[in-house]
């Protein structure tokens, strides 16, 4: 019955325990990578003592608190090198079997559980939550999501990208990934509006801890073509007193640039008025007078003159 | 404080990095993905520092073509997705060893000409992503290759104008904020089609000088970010293509590179004190390159590989 050292049951074990804590804690909203010296400390400041800690070796590896996952540096690269094996051998596998799946499906016989397509789905989560730029782990998720139709698994995917982005806020494929799920939502659904707002505080709170990140703030700007102009000038509103407190953020003028712009952009589609005008007019001249006050203000600062 | 290149020691750092057997090391399971990437910025380190005989040319080569995918394109790593990124390196890592011609060349080239979009535009891969980066890739491997006729030259070059800003930089799509590492990138797509004239020189220059920090030398890619090794492969290039590197204080930027080196064990870092990785130590030495640092054999700007390497494949049927 017991199996020697080189088993499946004793190999991959680390990941299992990791998608363990994934699965039991669906509500995670923030990942970190963390010296294992520092376990002890962060269980004093959740008001955990040690003799209350379950002895059964997962508390050395990861930290799961009040939605909050860590995992041990310690461990890192033997997990990251298993979830990465597991994950390609799962899409091997959807890839040959994922066919007979989709068959099913057409022919509307029931065909569950659909193992290897939910394989793929956990166990790349499992790796991009370790390795962000795992282009080829993002494009499984694409690959299977494509062939969704409900609104909830796009959304559930902003939920896992958000929470990636905790850890790995420059991850230029997860970014990537977040604009394919809302050129989907909106090809399919009509939430966008909401969906967009959303975005844009998500990168704004990214942008207070990430300073002058270049994807995060690009992907603000790629929002604004999907903005109305009402959106544009609650933005412009809303981002004005963080941006008077992060004058040497030049990604953040360069997004104040693009909403200015796409104003004036507005004036030039058919049945603008007088009036809207007027008001893209005066929102430039504040903008100006506003800028002006600003370069006096903090003198020498290269981005507000820029 | 450093006063020269320590070549022998990052050529040992070069070398037991791609030897790694059991691919133990943090820096080697995070770069796996993106091995080709690596590999290329270690072997043309290599091959500028007039190394590249110590590693297997056949180990390296076969390695690069199990990468390759069904559809013509090469993926980081073996089993994982093509993308254009890994297919340029690829292609380079094969114009290095002079084996461009085990190449598919229709099949690689229909690859990439197959990613142009109908507004001149490149994406990366099947999935979509459009960027200036990738029309940079397109344009200069199919020039390696020889088939540049393959994709809408006129409406890849006006794409990429369209994505110049009101300070003469570029960005990664129209509208985006200019940033040192893309505006490498359309320069050098401008530069081997033969488009320079599109880019307002002193405009650019200026805002590129403006780079440098007086402190230390060294360059950032925006501004008030801090100097990093990388851009002076990035912002030089661009300079020598437009031909304002002469805006800089060259012998700062040197000292800045030098001072970067890990003395002990090889490697240079993105900034002094700092860790070393592949990445910057190919950024570094390519910087040293522009720069003439004696010892290091010259690098085109735009093709970002030996001179004598893009000579063979321009001057040769």
């Amino acid at each position: 019955m017991k199996q020697g050292p080189s088993s499946e049951d004793d190999c991959f074990s680390l990941l299992k325990q990791f998608e363990h804590v994934l699965e039991s804690d669906p509500l995670i909203d923030e990942v970190g990578f963390i010296h294992p010296s520092q376990f002890t400390m962060l269980d004093k400041e959740a008001g955990f003592s040690n003799e209350f800690q379950p002895n059964n070796g997962t508390s050395s590896k990861f930290w799961n608190q009040d939605h909050k996952l860590g995992i041990s540096t310690d461990i890192l690269v033997q997990l990251c090198k298993d979830a990465k094996h597991v994950f390609l051998l799962a899409l091997q596998e959807y890839k040959s079997h994922g066919n007979a799946c989709d068959e099913s499906q057409i022919k509307n016989i029931s065909c569950s559980p659909c193992i290897p397509e939910s394989d793929v789905m956990k166990h790349s989560q499992s790796v991009l939550l370790l390795s962000s730029d795992f282009g080829t782990a993002w494009n499984a998720r694409k690959l299977i999501l494509s062939k969704k139709d409900h609104l909830s698994a796009f959304t559930e995917e902003l939920r896992l990208s958000g929470l990636i982005l905790s850890n790995s806020p420059k991850s230029e494929s997860t970014w990537s990934h977040r604009r394919w799920i809302i050129k989907m939502i909106s090809q399919s659904f009509s939430t966008l509006q909401e969906i967009i707002t959303k975005e844009s505080e998500l990168v704004e709170s990214i942008g207070e801890r990430s300073k002058m990140n270049y994807r995060a703030w690009y992907h603000r700007c790629w929002l604004v073509s999907y903005m109305t102009i009402e959106q544009v000038i609650q933005e412009l509103n809303k981002s004005k007193r963080w941006a008077g407190l992060h004058v040497a953020d030049s990604s953040c003028f360069h997004y104040r640039r693009r909403l200015m712009l796409k104003i004036l952009e507005s004036l030039y589609v058919k049945g603008s008025s007088a009036y809207d005008k007027t008001e893209a007019r005066k929102i430039w001249k504040e903008e100006l007078d506003w800028n002006e006050e600003l370069v006096e203000r903090y003198v020498g600062r290269e981005v507000l003159k820029v | 404080m450093a006063d020269k290149l320590v070549a022998g020691k990052h050529l040992r750092y070069i070398l037991n990095l791609m030897a790694e057997k059991k691919k133990e090391s943090f820096e080697s399971v995070v770069m796996d993905h993106l091995r080709m990437n690596g590999a290329y910025w270690g072997l043309t380190t290599l091959a500028l520092l007039d190394k590249l005989g110590s590693v297997s040319e056949d180990e390296v080569v076969s390695w690069v073509m199990t990468c390759q995918h069904e559809s013509g394109g090469f993926a980081g790593n073996t089993g994982h997705d093509p993308h254009v990124l890994y297919t340029l390196s690829a292609v380079q890592i094969l114009a290095l060893f002079d084996k461009l011609n085990i190449l598919d060349v229709e099949k690689v080239s229909n690859y990439i000409a197959g990613l142009q979009n109908e507004d001149g535009s490149f994406s990366g891969d099947i999935w979509g992503e459009v960027d200036t980066r990738f029309s940079y890739i397109a344009i200069c491997c199919l020039s390696i290759l020889k088939c540049l006729d393959k994709i809408n030259v006129k409406k890849a070059v006006d794409y990429i104008v369209s994505c110049k800003n009101l300070d003469g930089g570029f960005g990664c799509s129209p509208g985006a904020e200019s940033h040192a590492g893309q505006i490498f990138c359309c320069v050098g797509a401008l530069a081997i089609t033969g488009n320079l004239h599109r880019v307002d020189k002193d405009l650019l220059g200026w805002w590129l000088c403006e780079r440098q920090d007086y402190e230390s030398g060294g360059l950032n890619g925006r501004p008030e970010k801090l100097p990093d090794v990388c851009y002076s492969w990035w912002v030089l290039s661009s300079l020598i293509m437009i031909d304002r590197v002469h805006w800089i204080e060259k012998a700062k930027l040197v000292k800045f590179i030098l001072d970067s080196q890990d003395m002990d064990n090889g490697g240079i870092s993105d900034r002094p004190s700092y860790t070393v990785d592949i990445f910057h130590t190919y950024f570094g030495v390519a910087g040293l390159s522009l720069l003439e640092y004696p010892g290091v054999k010259t690098i085109d700007p735009a093709y970002a590989l030996p001179v004598h390497v893009i000579n063979r494949i321009l001057f040769t049927k």
